[in-house]
């Protein structure tokens, strides 16, 4: 009877943690990588063939960001993408603000933390490391 | 024919570009100079573009995560509690109600009201069945979560991404009107929440945020545009916009040049930002920018 009830608790219990949480388990696990003190936002899902050369990146997307605000960023990679996502932030004037890709030295940041310190919409832009084949998704958040 | 082409392609440049924020070269934001973007053209802006525009618009949450950082208590008088779910006639008047009740669900779940929340969460059901979009909301779920307080992350998701999903849908179901009501319905109630906090907690910071409304009055404004000539309804709405907008039009936002500072911390990448924004804005212009506000989100709340 006993074994009965422990089974029926871990059953219950999954059920209620997987029960509340984003339909897409990926999304799910990037939002919960961003930290118990960040409050999401938006999230961005990007799927991505191979590109043909490298260049621009390939998903491009808008966001209002606001002065006096702390926003984190978390890219996170599904199991079987061959490639690392990377994002790259850039303002009105189409100056690069940030990028969580250093292609000098080839390191990638699973998250950057932007302190916004001027108001404005920017150019949100993600793309997997030398163009590969991809599939991700980068999360915003607002942490303290 | 090949002059033609590149005529057409100039002209197509410009309309595009005269749609769009622009700041000026000596760093100060101002309105598009084509001030009201003419119907006609408004109609042709792509699908896409329509789409990041509505991604431009201020989340009503961090509006409530400013006021929470600024030690702002929770309080029930700036939420639309008179709006009856049951007496939005029209799918304008449902569109615009589920707008402004998203608004305040952002802010009760901030603030983890879950008890006001559940009336919200009724009344946002009943409008997006009306709309024939409640598909897009696991009511269910986000009433779960709302009572266990247990998990905001996933409440905010759930939310944010149930209107995120009847946004897309709306426009993918050739109904981009109500989508773009639902978007104006949030801006105007965050809006409103940040301009009646405001007059009790005059901040430096909450000011800035309201004065900085500027920078995407005009996307938000170019939503409702092709709709103005629709109805009585549409027409009204859009002269009240123009109405905001007036009042902000001679609220300055300048720009200080700065390079950004990146530091490594624990794996991840800092970056803060050395350029900044700065509002300049009378307490006279404040005032006329609050008093508006609340005109026009009395009116649209009124039918009840």
């Amino acid at each position: 009877m006993k074994k009965y009830f422990i089974t029926f608790l871990l059953l219950f219990t999954t059920w209620a943690i997987l029960s509340g949480q984003a339909t897409d388990p990926l999304v799910n696990n990037c939002i919960t990588s961003a930290g118990p003190n960040s409050k999401y936002l938006k999230d961005f899902r990007v799927q991505l063939g191979k590109a043909s050369k490298p260049g621009e990146l390939r998903y491009k997307t808008q966001m209002s960001l606001w002065k006096n605000t702390k926003y984190r960023f978390t890219m996170c990679n599904s199991d079987d993408s061959k490639g690392i996502l990377y994002l790259s932030i850039k303002d009105n004037t189409n100056k690069v603000i940030l990028s969580s890709y250093n292609q000098e030295t080839g390191k990638t940041y699973s998250y950057v933390d932007f302190i916004c310190n001027k108001s404005g919409i920017y150019q949100i832009s993600f793309d997997f490391v030398d163009g590969q084949q991809g599939s991700g998704v980068g999360v915003v958040s607002m942490i303290k | 024919m090949r002059g033609r082409f590149f005529i057409f392609l100039l002209a197509t440049v410009i309309v595009f570009n005269s749609c769009r924020n622009t700041s000026n070269s000596s760093g100060e934001f101002i309105f598009p100079e084509a001030d009201s973007v003419p119907v006609g053209e408004a109609q042709k802006l792509s699908a896409e573009a329509i789409a990041d525009i509505s991604k431009n618009i201020s989340s009503p949450v961090e509006i409530a995560n400013l006021l929470q950082f600024l030690e702002v208590p929770f309080s029930p008088e700036y939420l639309a509690s008179s709006i009856d779910a049951n007496k939005q006639n029209t799918a304008f008047d449902k569109a615009l109600a589920l707008g402004i009740l998203g608004a305040d669900l952002g802010y009760l779940n901030m603030y983890e009201k879950t008890g006001t929340s559940i009336d919200i969460l009724s009344s946002i059901r009943k409008l997006a069945e009306g709309l024939r979009v409640g598909q897009f909301f696991d009511f269910e779920t986000i009433k779960r979560l709302s009572l266990n307080k247990s998990n905001l992350d996933s409440l905010l998701f759930l939310s944010i991404d149930s209107y995120t999903q009847i946004d897309t849908y709306l426009r993918d179901d050739n109904r981009g009107q109500l989508s773009s009501l639902m978007i104006i319905g949030v801006w105007i109630e965050g809006q409103y929440l940040a301009t009646q906090v405001v007059k009790r907690y005059p901040d430096q910071m909450l000011k800035d945020r309201i004065g900085e409304q500027k920078i995407i009055l005009n996307d938000l404004i170019l939503l409702a545009i092709p709709y103005c000539n629709r109805d009585s309804e549409y027409g009204d709405l859009c002269r009240y916009l123009q109405k905001v907008k007036e009042k902000y039009r001679d609220i300055r936002i300048t720009y200080t040049l700065g390079e950004p500072i990146s530091v490594e911390k624990d794996g991840g990448l800092v970056i803060e930002q050395t350029e900044t924004s700065v509002v300049e804005m009378t307490d006279e212009q404040l005032t006329e920018v609050i008093d508006v506000t609340k005109e026009i989100r009395d009116k649209l709340i009124s039918n009840n």
